[in-house]
């Protein structure tokens, strides 16, 4: 690969307090790619995402991000340097508008960069606009959904960790998400999502990496892991080490 | 008994005053449960702190008000800061029951440690305006109590509009509402926490302050206030700062009521009355669903 990854991550271990979740994951994202992660209940995808984003605990292993290891960064300073971070569930400030959301997207921005920006992700998803002052709470979910990634949006990441952007939305809306962050890739942003909707998911990444138990299982060009029998039948149900051994 | 006019109004505007000053305290308290999740039972001896610190500057200032009441918010207001810094920001999320034991251990020390320097003798404090007041018809009200009431309403203007429209204030309300979505904007939920337990105890070096002309000082006014505090901030529901406020409102006109007509016990006890019937009846709180709240 000639141009430098947008993200590297050696031996990468990490968890909760005293507990490491996932082990030794070793990966590098390629600029403007689209990763989907798969794995079942447990694998450890979420716990990937935060390791990344630095909202858990690190325990060893490199983080290295524009030539840098990040690991011991806090998670404001990450966003700072382009790293943006989309927990999964409702991930808002329910008993504000969207207006004060927005604004406070821009918490790490200088404030004359406010508006600019804002105007940028109102052009991106205009539903929000409309919803300008509605508490965001009382947005559905998929308006929720997308008001979340505007809200990172709006700091211009280099790179943007989903995590199950797609939950619990109508198949309409979550194909509005996928269209969405297909959309912010093709801008050069590069993105690793978390999906539970598998299918969906491949369709739009470039590359899938798919977990089991903590560890880094599989890995490939998304068209070649979706054609792959373990993933299909892994994916009708049952895990993916009893598919193999079996 | 005949009932005075003048009096009423006199009592009206005194509770008013009152209980403006007894919001200073309850919304500090809210605004601590809401961003940090802790109760700070040390919030009343931060409010004693402030009257002292306006008692004892006051004489040095040649009993000028204003310099000795900005002193009394300044030392208060960093007094919460290091206290946040050496002892709350050890306490996690979750370990609610270190955070009572921390702040109710703070507030003992407080306590007998102003006992013990400044002894428990009440003292009154005189400022350069003394007994001087206005009169209107039968109605009288000192300078200083005129003062104390509309130092509160300008502080929680203040606040209003720090809390709406300051990143500063956003942030505060943010962490409260939502501290995973809070990380995802970078906030940085220590500093933020910071802040508002300095803004709170400046808020009570404010009400401190302002009331050491009005009450007499002693080390253990701080307790005698706290518990309404709670009582209030438990009423509007916790974390709902203009509940708080109008609570205290209320609270301030009840007292100021019940204290001119009925026995002093009857005012000591009504508050927690009501507590214990609101909690009953409404457990939320009497102003869950609106206004502007940071949790």
């Amino acid at each position: 690969m000639s141009a430098r990854p947008a993200l590297e991550l050696t031996a990468l271990t990490a968890g909760y307090r005293d507990v490491p979740i996932i082990h030794d994951i070793s990966l590098a994202l390629a600029p403007g790619s689209i990763t989907t992660l798969i794995g079942g209940n447990g694998a450890g995808k979420s716990t990937l995402l935060r390791a990344i984003y630095g909202t858990n605990r690190w325990f060893s292993g490199q983080i290295v991000y524009r030539g840098e290891d990040i690991h011991a960064l806090e998670p404001s300073e990450r966003l700072r340097r382009g790293i943006a971070f989309v927990p999964q569930g409702r991930c808002n400030f329910p008993s504000m508008s969207v207006a004060e959301n927005l604004k406070l997207g821009c918490y790490t921005l200088a404030a004359r960069l406010h508006r600019p920006r804002i105007d940028r992700v109102l052009s991106l998803f205009p539903m929000l606009r409309t919803k300008w002052s509605s508490a965001a709470g009382n947005l559905s979910g998929g308006e929720q959904q997308v008001l979340e990634i505007a809200m990172v949006l709006v700091t211009e990441p280099s790179l943007l960790l989903l995590d199950e952007p797609s939950l619990g939305l109508s198949p309409k809306m979550q194909a509005e998400v996928f269209a969405a962050v297909r959309d912010i890739a093709a801008h050069g942003v590069t993105a690793l999502v978390v999906e539970q909707n598998v299918h969906g998911a491949l369709l739009v990444s470039d590359t899938a990496v798919v977990m089991e138990l903590g560890r880094k299982f599989m890995e490939g060009p998304a068209a070649s892991v979706r054609d792959d029998p373990r993933i299909r039948e892994a994916y009708l149900g049952g895990n993916i080490k009893e598919t193999i051994e079996a | 008994m005949t009932i005075d006019l003048a009096y009423v109004l006199e009592l009206v505007l005194n509770g008013l005053m009152l209980g403006l000053l007894y919001a200073l305290i309850a919304v500090g308290l809210a605004l601590i449960f809401g961003v940090l999740q802790i109760v700070n039972f040390a919030h009343g001896e931060l409010m004693m702190l402030g009257s002292f610190t306006m008692a004892l500057l006051l004489p040095l200032f040649g009993l000028s008000y204003w310099p000795s009441l900005a002193m009394a918010v300044i030392v208060t207001a960093l007094v919460g800061a290091a206290f946040y810094q050496f002892f709350l920001s050890r306490v996690e999320q979750t370990e609610f029951e270190r955070s009572i034991l921390i702040t109710l251990g703070l507030s003992m020390v407080l306590l007998y440690g102003a006992q013990y320097i400044f002894s428990a003798t009440p003292r009154m404090v005189d400022t350069s305006w003394g007994f001087e007041g206005i009169e209107i018809g039968a109605i009288r009200m000192t300078w200083t109590r005129i003062t104390g009431g509309a130092v509160a309403l300008v502080a929680f203007a203040a606040l209003y509009v720090l809390l709406k429209w300051t990143q500063l204030g956003r942030a505060m309300r943010a962490v409260a509402q939502n501290r995973e979505a809070a990380l995802m904007v970078g906030l940085k939920p220590r500093v933020v926490s910071r802040n508002a337990v300095t803004l709170a105890a400046g808020l009570c070096g404010l009400a401190g302050g302002a009331l050491a002309p009005i009450q007499l000082v002693q080390p253990g006014m701080g307790q005698a206030v706290i518990f309404k505090a709670f009582a209030l901030v438990i009423i509007a529901g916790l974390g709902n700062i203009p509940g708080a406020i109008a609570t205290s409102l209320a609270l301030g006109m009840l007292e100021s009521w019940i204290g001119g007509f009925y026995d002093m016990v009857w005012q000591e006890g009504s508050v927690f009355v009501i507590m214990i019937v609101a909690i009953i009846l409404r457990p939320e709180g009497l102003f869950q669903a609106r206004g502007m709240r940071v949790g």
